[in-house]
Protein backbone atom coordinates (compact mmCIF):
# COMPACT_ATOMS: atom_id res chain seq x y z
CA UNK A 1 0.00 0.00 0.00
CA UNK A 2 2.38 2.23 1.47
CA UNK A 3 4.97 1.71 -1.95
CA UNK A 4 1.71 2.30 -4.18
CA UNK A 5 1.61 5.67 -2.47
CA UNK A 6 4.93 6.12 -2.81
CA UNK A 7 4.99 4.95 -6.43
CA UNK A 8 2.19 7.14 -7.38
CA UNK A 9 3.21 10.41 -5.91
CA UNK A 10 6.65 9.93 -7.82
CA UNK A 11 4.87 9.70 -10.93
CA UNK A 12 3.22 12.34 -10.48
CA UNK A 13 6.18 14.61 -9.29
CA UNK A 14 7.83 13.11 -12.43
CA UNK A 15 5.00 14.52 -14.72
CA UNK A 16 4.88 17.98 -12.71
CA UNK A 17 8.85 17.85 -13.24
CA UNK A 18 8.54 17.51 -17.10
CA UNK A 19 6.15 20.52 -17.04
CA UNK A 20 8.72 22.37 -14.85
CA UNK A 21 11.31 22.41 -17.64
CA UNK A 22 9.08 24.82 -20.02
CA UNK A 23 11.24 27.91 -20.29
CA UNK A 24 8.67 30.05 -20.12
CA UNK A 25 8.27 29.31 -16.77
CA UNK A 26 11.75 30.56 -16.23
CA UNK A 27 10.38 34.22 -16.60
CA UNK A 28 9.38 34.18 -13.36
CA UNK A 29 11.37 32.62 -11.82
CA UNK A 30 14.38 34.32 -12.64
CA UNK A 31 12.75 37.96 -12.40
CA UNK A 32 12.18 36.61 -8.93
CA UNK A 33 15.52 35.74 -8.99
CA UNK A 34 16.66 38.90 -9.61
CA UNK A 35 14.32 40.50 -7.76
CA UNK A 36 16.52 38.57 -4.75
CA UNK A 37 19.83 39.51 -6.56
CA UNK A 38 18.36 43.32 -6.21
CA UNK A 39 17.35 43.00 -2.32
CA UNK A 40 20.58 41.53 -1.33
CA UNK A 41 22.67 44.37 -3.19
CA UNK A 42 20.14 47.19 -2.11
CA UNK A 43 20.82 45.92 1.93
CA UNK A 44 24.23 45.88 1.37
CA UNK A 45 24.52 49.03 -0.01
CA UNK A 46 22.66 50.88 2.89
CA UNK A 47 24.82 49.02 5.04
CA UNK A 48 28.29 50.25 3.40
CA UNK A 49 26.76 53.87 3.34
CA UNK A 50 26.22 53.21 7.00
CA UNK A 51 22.79 53.73 7.29
CA UNK A 52 22.34 50.48 9.53
CA UNK A 53 24.75 48.18 11.63
CA UNK A 54 23.04 45.14 12.28
CA UNK A 55 26.04 42.96 13.36
CA UNK A 56 26.70 40.18 10.80
CA UNK A 57 24.52 41.46 8.27
CA UNK A 58 26.93 42.47 5.69
CA UNK A 59 28.00 38.85 5.43
CA UNK A 60 24.70 37.43 4.85
CA UNK A 61 24.05 39.51 1.83
CA UNK A 62 27.41 38.86 0.42
CA UNK A 63 27.22 35.22 0.42
CA UNK A 64 23.70 35.27 -0.94
CA UNK A 65 24.91 37.56 -3.65
CA UNK A 66 27.93 35.36 -4.22
CA UNK A 67 24.80 32.05 -4.55
CA UNK A 68 22.64 34.12 -6.25
CA UNK A 69 24.78 34.56 -8.98
CA UNK A 70 26.49 31.43 -9.29
CA UNK A 71 24.99 30.69 -12.66
CA UNK A 72 23.13 33.29 -14.30
CA UNK A 73 23.14 31.90 -17.40
CA UNK A 74 21.34 28.97 -16.33
CA UNK A 75 18.05 31.43 -15.65
CA UNK A 76 17.86 31.78 -19.49
CA UNK A 77 16.83 28.58 -21.69
CA UNK A 78 16.66 29.04 -25.01
CA UNK A 79 13.23 29.98 -26.01
CA UNK A 80 12.30 31.93 -22.48
CA UNK A 81 12.12 34.99 -24.59
CA UNK A 82 8.56 35.22 -25.11
CA UNK A 83 5.82 36.67 -22.53
CA UNK A 84 6.34 39.43 -19.83
CA UNK A 85 10.01 39.57 -20.25
CA UNK A 86 12.93 42.13 -20.54
CA UNK A 87 14.82 39.84 -21.75
CA UNK A 88 16.82 40.36 -25.07
CA UNK A 89 16.63 38.33 -28.06
CA UNK A 90 20.48 39.56 -27.86
CA UNK A 91 21.24 37.22 -24.97
CA UNK A 92 20.76 34.15 -26.95
CA UNK A 93 21.84 35.17 -30.47
CA UNK A 94 25.34 36.50 -28.64
CA UNK A 95 25.22 33.36 -26.15
CA UNK A 96 28.96 33.60 -25.54
CA UNK A 97 28.74 37.31 -24.54
CA UNK A 98 25.69 36.72 -21.98
CA UNK A 99 27.46 33.62 -20.63
CA UNK A 100 30.38 36.10 -20.19
CA UNK A 101 28.60 38.81 -18.92
CA UNK A 102 27.54 36.18 -16.19
CA UNK A 103 30.55 34.62 -15.28
CA UNK A 104 31.85 38.57 -14.62
CA UNK A 105 29.27 38.62 -11.83
CA UNK A 106 29.98 35.36 -10.49
CA UNK A 107 33.25 36.18 -10.25
CA UNK A 108 32.56 40.17 -8.82
CA UNK A 109 29.75 38.92 -6.15
CA UNK A 110 32.18 35.94 -5.18
CA UNK A 111 35.17 38.50 -4.84
CA UNK A 112 32.88 40.67 -2.88
CA UNK A 113 31.77 37.63 -0.19
CA UNK A 114 35.74 36.70 0.29
CA UNK A 115 36.52 40.99 0.61
CA UNK A 116 33.69 41.02 3.54
CA UNK A 117 34.94 37.54 5.05
CA UNK A 118 38.56 39.71 4.69
CA UNK A 119 37.17 42.61 6.18
CA UNK A 120 39.01 45.12 5.26
CA UNK A 121 36.82 48.37 4.82
CA UNK A 122 38.94 49.77 1.06
CA UNK A 123 38.43 45.88 -0.12
CA UNK A 124 35.24 45.83 0.76
CA UNK A 125 33.90 48.91 -1.08
CA UNK A 126 36.20 48.40 -4.40
CA UNK A 127 34.40 45.04 -4.29
CA UNK A 128 31.04 46.11 -3.97
CA UNK A 129 31.35 49.06 -6.79
CA UNK A 130 32.77 45.88 -8.99
CA UNK A 131 29.71 44.12 -8.40
CA UNK A 132 27.67 46.72 -9.72
CA UNK A 133 29.93 47.19 -12.40
CA UNK A 134 28.61 43.92 -13.59
CA UNK A 135 24.90 44.14 -13.06
CA UNK A 136 24.68 47.89 -14.93
CA UNK A 137 27.19 46.05 -17.87
CA UNK A 138 24.77 42.85 -18.42
CA UNK A 139 21.28 45.01 -18.09
CA UNK A 140 22.89 47.45 -20.78
CA UNK A 141 23.09 45.03 -23.32
CA UNK A 142 21.25 42.05 -22.28
CA UNK A 143 17.83 43.97 -20.68
CA UNK A 144 15.26 46.04 -22.54
CA UNK A 145 14.61 49.54 -21.08
CA UNK A 146 11.67 50.58 -19.05
CA UNK A 147 9.13 51.53 -20.82
CA UNK B 1 13.84 95.18 -11.33
CA UNK B 2 16.57 97.25 -9.80
CA UNK B 3 17.29 93.98 -7.67
CA UNK B 4 18.69 92.07 -10.96
CA UNK B 5 22.19 93.24 -11.18
CA UNK B 6 22.92 91.85 -7.51
CA UNK B 7 21.20 88.85 -8.08
CA UNK B 8 23.65 88.84 -10.99
CA UNK B 9 26.49 88.92 -9.07
CA UNK B 10 25.72 86.63 -6.08
CA UNK B 11 24.84 84.21 -8.60
CA UNK B 12 28.43 84.24 -10.51
CA UNK B 13 30.12 84.51 -7.53
CA UNK B 14 28.13 81.62 -5.22
CA UNK B 15 27.13 79.37 -7.69
CA UNK B 16 30.20 78.93 -10.72
CA UNK B 17 32.96 78.31 -8.68
CA UNK B 18 35.11 74.98 -10.94
CA UNK B 19 36.48 77.00 -13.69
CA UNK B 20 38.25 74.05 -14.81
CA UNK B 21 37.01 73.23 -18.16
CA UNK B 22 37.39 69.62 -18.23
CA UNK B 23 35.64 69.33 -15.28
CA UNK B 24 32.56 71.53 -16.38
CA UNK B 25 32.31 69.23 -19.97
CA UNK B 26 31.71 66.04 -17.63
CA UNK B 27 29.20 67.87 -15.60
CA UNK B 28 27.18 69.40 -18.60
CA UNK B 29 27.17 66.05 -20.64
CA UNK B 30 29.03 66.99 -23.52
CA UNK B 31 31.05 64.21 -24.47
CA UNK B 32 28.13 61.53 -24.85
CA UNK B 33 26.00 63.62 -27.35
CA UNK B 34 29.18 64.68 -29.12
CA UNK B 35 31.07 61.05 -29.54
CA UNK B 36 29.43 58.58 -31.80
CA UNK B 37 28.94 54.95 -30.65
CA UNK B 38 32.40 53.51 -30.87
CA UNK B 39 33.83 56.75 -32.44
CA UNK B 40 36.43 59.72 -31.44
CA UNK B 41 35.52 61.50 -28.67
CA UNK B 42 33.79 64.87 -29.03
CA UNK B 43 34.03 64.32 -33.05
CA UNK B 44 30.28 64.21 -33.43
CA UNK B 45 28.79 61.75 -35.52
CA UNK B 46 25.71 60.58 -32.85
CA UNK B 47 22.59 60.24 -34.31
CA UNK B 48 19.35 61.31 -32.72
CA UNK B 49 15.79 60.06 -34.04
CA UNK B 50 13.06 62.36 -33.00
CA UNK B 51 9.59 63.40 -34.58
CA UNK B 52 11.27 66.18 -36.26
CA UNK B 53 13.79 64.19 -38.33
CA UNK B 54 17.31 62.38 -37.48
CA UNK B 55 19.87 64.63 -36.24
CA UNK B 56 23.79 64.63 -36.29
CA UNK B 57 25.49 66.13 -33.65
CA UNK B 58 28.94 67.91 -34.89
CA UNK B 59 32.45 67.71 -34.42
CA UNK B 60 33.84 69.62 -31.67
CA UNK B 61 37.15 68.96 -31.48
CA UNK B 62 39.71 71.87 -32.75
CA UNK B 63 40.14 70.83 -35.95
CA UNK B 64 39.60 74.25 -38.25
CA UNK B 65 37.89 72.82 -41.08
CA UNK B 66 35.62 69.95 -39.16
CA UNK B 67 35.50 70.96 -36.24
CA UNK B 68 35.28 74.26 -34.25
CA UNK B 69 39.50 75.33 -34.46
CA UNK B 70 38.98 78.72 -35.60
CA UNK B 71 35.89 79.97 -33.25
CA UNK B 72 37.11 82.56 -30.93
CA UNK B 73 35.54 82.60 -27.47
CA UNK B 74 32.51 84.58 -27.96
CA UNK B 75 31.41 82.91 -30.82
CA UNK B 76 31.65 79.38 -28.82
CA UNK B 77 29.58 81.43 -25.58
CA UNK B 78 27.01 82.73 -28.43
CA UNK B 79 26.39 78.74 -29.83
CA UNK B 80 25.91 77.66 -25.72
CA UNK B 81 23.92 80.20 -24.59
CA UNK B 82 21.89 81.49 -27.64
CA UNK B 83 21.77 78.94 -30.02
CA UNK B 84 23.34 81.12 -32.86
CA UNK B 85 26.31 79.65 -34.56
CA UNK B 86 29.41 82.05 -35.79
CA UNK B 87 27.84 82.87 -39.29
CA UNK B 88 24.32 83.98 -37.36
CA UNK B 89 22.67 80.60 -38.57
CA UNK B 90 19.62 79.36 -35.14
CA UNK B 91 20.57 75.55 -33.72
CA UNK B 92 18.27 73.21 -33.45
CA UNK B 93 17.17 72.91 -29.61
CA UNK B 94 18.18 68.91 -29.58
CA UNK B 95 21.54 71.36 -28.91
CA UNK B 96 20.35 72.22 -25.28
CA UNK B 97 21.13 75.69 -25.21
CA UNK B 98 17.53 76.74 -23.80
CA UNK B 99 19.62 74.82 -20.62
CA UNK B 100 22.97 75.51 -21.04
CA UNK B 101 22.35 79.39 -21.54
CA UNK B 102 21.70 79.50 -17.67
CA UNK B 103 25.53 79.00 -17.59
CA UNK B 104 27.63 81.61 -16.49
CA UNK B 105 29.73 83.47 -19.57
CA UNK B 106 32.77 82.52 -17.22
CA UNK B 107 31.72 78.70 -17.53
CA UNK B 108 30.70 78.72 -20.70
CA UNK B 109 34.72 79.99 -21.68
CA UNK B 110 35.97 77.82 -19.30
CA UNK B 111 34.32 74.71 -21.69
CA UNK B 112 35.92 76.59 -24.81
CA UNK B 113 39.44 76.77 -23.40
CA UNK B 114 39.56 72.93 -22.84
CA UNK B 115 38.11 72.06 -25.95
CA UNK B 116 40.27 73.86 -27.30
CA UNK B 117 43.19 72.70 -26.46
CA UNK B 118 42.49 69.09 -27.14
CA UNK B 119 44.26 67.21 -30.10
CA UNK B 120 42.00 68.03 -33.58
CA UNK B 121 40.57 65.61 -34.97
CA UNK B 122 39.38 65.80 -38.42
CA UNK B 123 35.81 64.06 -39.14
CA UNK B 124 33.77 65.83 -41.83
CA UNK B 125 30.12 66.57 -40.03
CA UNK B 126 26.54 64.76 -41.59
CA UNK B 127 23.65 66.54 -42.51
CA UNK B 128 20.64 66.12 -40.55
CA UNK B 129 18.21 64.54 -42.37
CA UNK B 130 15.30 66.47 -41.60
CA UNK B 131 11.37 65.93 -41.49
CA UNK B 132 10.24 67.51 -45.22
CA UNK B 133 8.20 70.66 -43.36
CA UNK B 134 10.89 71.51 -40.57
CA UNK B 135 14.00 74.11 -42.25
CA UNK B 136 16.82 75.98 -40.05
CA UNK B 137 15.39 78.94 -40.91
CA UNK B 138 12.13 78.42 -38.49
CA UNK B 139 14.49 78.08 -35.45
CA UNK B 140 15.32 82.09 -35.74
CA UNK B 141 11.44 82.27 -34.89
CA UNK B 142 11.08 78.97 -32.54
CA UNK B 143 13.87 80.96 -30.54
CA UNK B 144 12.28 84.13 -31.05
CA UNK B 145 8.89 82.88 -29.44
CA UNK B 146 10.42 80.47 -26.85
CA UNK B 147 13.81 81.45 -25.77
CA UNK B 148 13.73 82.10 -22.32
CA UNK B 149 15.14 86.27 -21.64
CA UNK B 150 18.53 85.81 -19.30
CA UNK B 151 17.51 85.93 -16.32
CA UNK B 152 19.51 85.42 -13.42
CA UNK B 153 18.59 81.88 -11.69
CA UNK B 154 17.13 82.11 -8.34
CA UNK B 155 18.66 82.63 -5.29
CA UNK B 156 18.06 81.37 -1.81
CA UNK B 157 20.34 81.94 1.24
CA UNK B 158 21.70 78.19 1.48
CA UNK B 159 25.06 78.54 -1.25
CA UNK B 160 24.49 74.32 -1.85
CA UNK B 161 20.64 74.29 -2.49
CA UNK B 162 22.19 77.56 -5.52
CA UNK B 163 25.15 75.35 -6.68
CA UNK B 164 22.40 72.37 -6.60
CA UNK B 165 20.04 74.36 -8.74
CA UNK B 166 23.10 75.69 -10.64
CA UNK B 167 24.58 71.86 -11.46
CA UNK B 168 20.86 70.43 -12.12
CA UNK B 169 19.52 73.00 -14.48
CA UNK B 170 22.34 74.75 -15.97
CA UNK B 171 25.06 72.22 -16.72
CA UNK B 172 23.68 68.84 -16.06
CA UNK B 173 20.34 69.85 -17.87
CA UNK B 174 18.15 67.59 -16.21
CA UNK B 175 15.13 68.96 -16.89
CA UNK B 176 16.07 68.71 -21.01
CA UNK B 177 14.80 65.21 -20.42
CA UNK B 178 12.63 64.74 -17.17
CA UNK B 179 10.69 67.55 -17.89
CA UNK B 180 7.68 67.53 -20.49
CA UNK B 181 7.61 69.24 -23.74
CA UNK B 182 4.52 70.93 -25.35
CA UNK B 183 3.15 70.72 -28.61
CA UNK B 184 6.30 73.14 -29.94
CA UNK B 185 8.69 71.15 -28.11
CA UNK B 186 9.19 73.42 -25.26
CA UNK B 187 10.01 72.02 -21.59
CA UNK B 188 6.64 73.35 -19.57
CA UNK B 189 8.51 74.43 -16.60
CA UNK B 190 6.13 76.85 -15.25
CA UNK B 191 3.86 74.02 -14.34
CA UNK B 192 5.45 70.64 -14.42
CA UNK B 193 9.16 71.27 -13.36
CA UNK B 194 11.15 67.74 -13.55
CA UNK B 195 7.83 65.74 -13.60
CA UNK B 196 8.52 63.45 -16.55
CA UNK B 197 8.06 63.18 -19.94
CA UNK B 198 5.83 59.89 -21.78
CA UNK B 199 8.37 60.91 -24.30
CA UNK B 200 12.28 61.05 -24.10
CA UNK B 201 14.34 62.04 -26.70
CA UNK B 202 14.86 58.34 -27.94
CA UNK B 203 10.96 58.07 -27.68
CA UNK B 204 10.88 56.32 -23.92
CA UNK B 205 9.05 57.68 -21.20
CA UNK B 206 11.18 59.46 -18.60
CA UNK B 207 11.00 59.47 -14.58
CA UNK B 208 8.95 62.14 -12.71
CA UNK B 209 12.26 63.19 -10.68
CA UNK B 210 10.17 65.53 -8.35
CA UNK B 211 9.50 65.22 -4.46
CA UNK B 212 5.94 63.45 -5.20
CA UNK B 213 5.51 60.80 -3.33
CA UNK B 214 4.08 58.52 -5.60
CA UNK B 215 4.93 59.63 -8.82
CA UNK B 216 8.29 60.79 -7.86
CA UNK B 217 11.39 60.42 -5.86
CA UNK B 218 9.96 61.85 -2.56
CA UNK B 219 10.72 58.76 -0.62
CA UNK B 220 14.13 58.88 -1.63
CA UNK B 221 16.28 60.53 1.05
CA UNK B 222 19.09 62.98 -0.21
CA UNK B 223 21.78 60.43 0.88
CA UNK B 224 20.05 57.63 -2.05
CA UNK B 225 20.01 60.28 -4.53
CA UNK B 226 23.05 61.54 -3.95
CA UNK B 227 24.35 57.61 -4.25
CA UNK B 228 22.23 56.94 -7.16
CA UNK B 229 24.04 60.01 -9.17
CA UNK B 230 27.12 58.30 -8.12
CA UNK B 231 26.96 54.93 -9.02
CA UNK B 232 23.20 54.55 -11.14
CA UNK B 233 21.96 52.53 -7.74
CA UNK B 234 18.40 52.53 -7.48
CA UNK B 235 17.22 52.05 -4.11
CA UNK B 236 15.41 48.74 -4.56
CA UNK B 237 19.05 47.52 -5.38
CA UNK B 238 18.31 47.71 -9.11
CA UNK B 239 20.71 50.17 -11.23
CA UNK B 240 19.04 52.62 -13.89
CA UNK B 241 19.08 51.78 -17.53
CA UNK B 242 18.39 53.55 -20.80
CA UNK B 243 19.92 57.20 -21.33
CA UNK B 244 20.56 57.74 -17.88
CA UNK B 245 23.57 55.21 -18.00
CA UNK B 246 25.08 57.73 -20.17
CA UNK B 247 24.40 60.87 -17.98
CA UNK B 248 25.94 58.77 -14.81
CA UNK B 249 28.48 57.21 -16.55
CA UNK B 250 29.95 59.90 -18.28
CA UNK B 251 28.23 63.01 -16.06
CA UNK B 252 27.37 62.78 -12.71
CA UNK B 253 29.74 59.66 -11.61
CA UNK B 254 32.49 62.41 -12.19
CA UNK B 255 31.60 65.09 -10.45
CA UNK B 256 33.06 65.66 -6.98
CA UNK B 257 31.09 64.23 -3.94
CA UNK B 258 30.30 67.99 -2.59
CA UNK B 259 28.45 68.75 -6.04
CA UNK B 260 26.77 65.34 -5.98
CA UNK B 261 25.25 66.41 -2.32
CA UNK B 262 24.02 70.09 -3.66
CA UNK B 263 22.38 68.34 -6.35
CA UNK B 264 21.04 66.16 -4.27
CA UNK B 265 20.19 68.63 -1.83
CA UNK B 266 18.33 70.93 -4.59
CA UNK B 267 16.39 68.29 -5.92
CA UNK B 268 15.05 67.13 -2.49
CA UNK B 269 13.54 71.02 -2.80
CA UNK B 270 12.10 70.52 -5.92
CA UNK B 271 8.17 70.66 -5.26
CA UNK B 272 6.47 67.53 -5.82
CA UNK B 273 4.38 67.78 -8.84
CA UNK B 274 2.29 64.68 -10.21
CA UNK B 275 3.15 63.34 -14.11
CA UNK B 276 1.14 64.69 -16.62
C1 LIG C 1 24.24 38.13 -17.17
C2 LIG C 1 23.30 39.24 -17.20
C3 LIG C 1 22.82 39.85 -15.90
C4 LIG C 1 23.55 40.11 -14.77
C5 LIG C 1 25.03 39.86 -14.52
C6 LIG C 1 22.63 40.72 -13.84
N1 LIG C 1 21.38 40.81 -14.38
FE1 LIG C 1 19.73 41.56 -13.46
N2 LIG C 1 18.62 41.15 -15.13
C7 LIG C 1 19.11 40.63 -16.31
C8 LIG C 1 18.03 40.50 -17.26
C9 LIG C 1 18.15 40.00 -18.69
C10 LIG C 1 16.86 40.95 -16.61
C11 LIG C 1 15.43 40.96 -17.19
C12 LIG C 1 14.81 39.60 -16.87
C13 LIG C 1 13.40 39.45 -17.41
O1 LIG C 1 12.64 40.44 -17.44
O2 LIG C 1 13.06 38.32 -17.77
C14 LIG C 1 17.28 41.37 -15.27
C15 LIG C 1 16.42 41.88 -14.30
C16 LIG C 1 16.81 42.40 -13.08
C17 LIG C 1 15.92 43.01 -12.11
C18 LIG C 1 14.42 43.24 -12.29
C19 LIG C 1 13.63 42.03 -11.83
C20 LIG C 1 12.14 42.19 -12.13
O3 LIG C 1 11.65 41.57 -13.07
O4 LIG C 1 11.50 42.99 -11.44
C21 LIG C 1 16.68 43.36 -11.01
C22 LIG C 1 16.19 44.03 -9.73
C23 LIG C 1 18.05 42.97 -11.30
N3 LIG C 1 18.09 42.37 -12.56
C24 LIG C 1 19.12 43.16 -10.45
C25 LIG C 1 20.41 42.75 -10.72
C26 LIG C 1 21.55 42.99 -9.85
C27 LIG C 1 21.50 43.76 -8.54
C28 LIG C 1 22.63 42.41 -10.44
C29 LIG C 1 24.07 42.38 -9.97
C30 LIG C 1 24.33 41.80 -8.69
C31 LIG C 1 22.17 41.82 -11.69
N4 LIG C 1 20.83 42.04 -11.83
C32 LIG C 1 23.01 41.14 -12.58
C33 LIG C 1 20.41 40.27 -16.57
C34 LIG C 1 21.45 40.31 -15.65
C1 LIG D 1 21.51 66.27 -26.13
C2 LIG D 1 22.68 66.21 -26.95
C3 LIG D 1 23.70 67.34 -26.86
C4 LIG D 1 24.35 67.81 -25.75
C5 LIG D 1 24.15 67.37 -24.29
C6 LIG D 1 25.29 68.79 -26.22
N1 LIG D 1 25.19 68.94 -27.56
FE1 LIG D 1 26.26 70.24 -28.70
N2 LIG D 1 25.04 69.84 -30.27
C7 LIG D 1 24.15 68.80 -30.35
C8 LIG D 1 23.52 68.78 -31.66
C9 LIG D 1 22.50 67.77 -32.17
C10 LIG D 1 24.06 69.90 -32.37
C11 LIG D 1 23.70 70.36 -33.77
C12 LIG D 1 22.65 71.46 -33.69
C13 LIG D 1 22.23 72.02 -35.03
O1 LIG D 1 22.76 71.56 -36.05
O2 LIG D 1 21.36 72.90 -35.07
C14 LIG D 1 25.03 70.51 -31.46
C15 LIG D 1 25.80 71.63 -31.78
C16 LIG D 1 26.86 72.09 -31.01
C17 LIG D 1 27.79 73.12 -31.43
C18 LIG D 1 27.80 73.84 -32.76
C19 LIG D 1 28.88 73.25 -33.62
C20 LIG D 1 28.91 73.74 -35.02
O3 LIG D 1 29.73 73.21 -35.79
O4 LIG D 1 28.14 74.62 -35.39
C21 LIG D 1 28.68 73.30 -30.40
C22 LIG D 1 29.85 74.25 -30.36
C23 LIG D 1 28.30 72.38 -29.35
N3 LIG D 1 27.20 71.67 -29.76
C24 LIG D 1 28.98 72.26 -28.16
C25 LIG D 1 28.46 71.56 -27.06
C26 LIG D 1 29.01 71.63 -25.73
C27 LIG D 1 30.24 72.41 -25.33
C28 LIG D 1 28.20 70.88 -24.95
C29 LIG D 1 28.28 70.70 -23.43
C30 LIG D 1 28.28 71.93 -22.68
C31 LIG D 1 27.17 70.30 -25.80
N4 LIG D 1 27.37 70.74 -27.09
C32 LIG D 1 26.18 69.45 -25.38
C33 LIG D 1 23.84 67.92 -29.33
C34 LIG D 1 24.23 68.08 -28.01
C1 LIG E 1 19.25 62.16 -21.82
C2 LIG E 1 18.08 62.16 -20.98
C3 LIG E 1 18.28 62.33 -19.48
C4 LIG E 1 18.98 63.31 -18.83
C5 LIG E 1 19.76 64.48 -19.42
C6 LIG E 1 18.82 63.05 -17.41
N1 LIG E 1 18.05 61.92 -17.21
FE1 LIG E 1 17.60 61.07 -15.41
N2 LIG E 1 16.67 59.53 -16.35
C7 LIG E 1 16.49 59.43 -17.73
C8 LIG E 1 15.81 58.17 -18.02
C9 LIG E 1 15.42 57.67 -19.40
C10 LIG E 1 15.60 57.53 -16.77
C11 LIG E 1 14.96 56.16 -16.55
C12 LIG E 1 16.07 55.15 -16.51
C13 LIG E 1 15.58 53.71 -16.52
O1 LIG E 1 14.77 53.38 -17.39
O2 LIG E 1 16.03 52.93 -15.68
C14 LIG E 1 16.14 58.43 -15.75
C15 LIG E 1 16.11 58.16 -14.39
C16 LIG E 1 16.51 59.06 -13.39
C17 LIG E 1 16.31 58.86 -11.97
C18 LIG E 1 15.66 57.64 -11.32
C19 LIG E 1 14.20 57.88 -11.16
C20 LIG E 1 13.43 56.66 -10.78
O3 LIG E 1 12.34 56.83 -10.21
O4 LIG E 1 13.86 55.54 -11.09
C21 LIG E 1 16.81 59.97 -11.34
C22 LIG E 1 16.82 60.25 -9.84
C23 LIG E 1 17.32 60.86 -12.36
N3 LIG E 1 17.12 60.27 -13.61
C24 LIG E 1 17.91 62.08 -12.12
C25 LIG E 1 18.52 62.86 -13.10
C26 LIG E 1 19.29 64.05 -12.84
C27 LIG E 1 19.56 64.64 -11.47
C28 LIG E 1 19.72 64.51 -14.04
C29 LIG E 1 20.61 65.72 -14.33
C30 LIG E 1 21.96 65.60 -13.83
C31 LIG E 1 19.19 63.64 -15.07
N4 LIG E 1 18.46 62.64 -14.46
C32 LIG E 1 19.39 63.82 -16.43
C33 LIG E 1 16.89 60.34 -18.69
C34 LIG E 1 17.70 61.45 -18.46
Amino acid sequence: MKTGAIAIAALLSLTSLAHADEPENFIKYRQSMMTAIGGHNGAASQILRGKVAPPGHLAMHANALRDLASDLAALFPEGSDFGETKAKAEIWSDWSGFEKAAGDSKTATAAFAEAVAGGDAGNIEAAFKQVGETCKGCHKTYREKDD
Amino acid sequence: MLRWPALVLLAAVSVAQATDGEYLLNAAGCVACHTAEGGRPLAGGRAFVTPYGTFYSPNITPDRETGIGTWSRAQFVAALKHGTSPDGVAYFPVFPYTSYRLMSDQDAGAIHDHLQSLEPYQQQNREHDLAWWLGRWMMKLWQWWNLDPLVPMPVTKDPMINRGRYLVDALGHCGECHTPRNWSGVMVRQSHYLAGSKQGPDGDAVPNITTDRSNGIGKWDADDLQYFLETGALPNGDYAGGLMTDVIDNSTSKLTAADRKAMAAYLKTVPAVATP
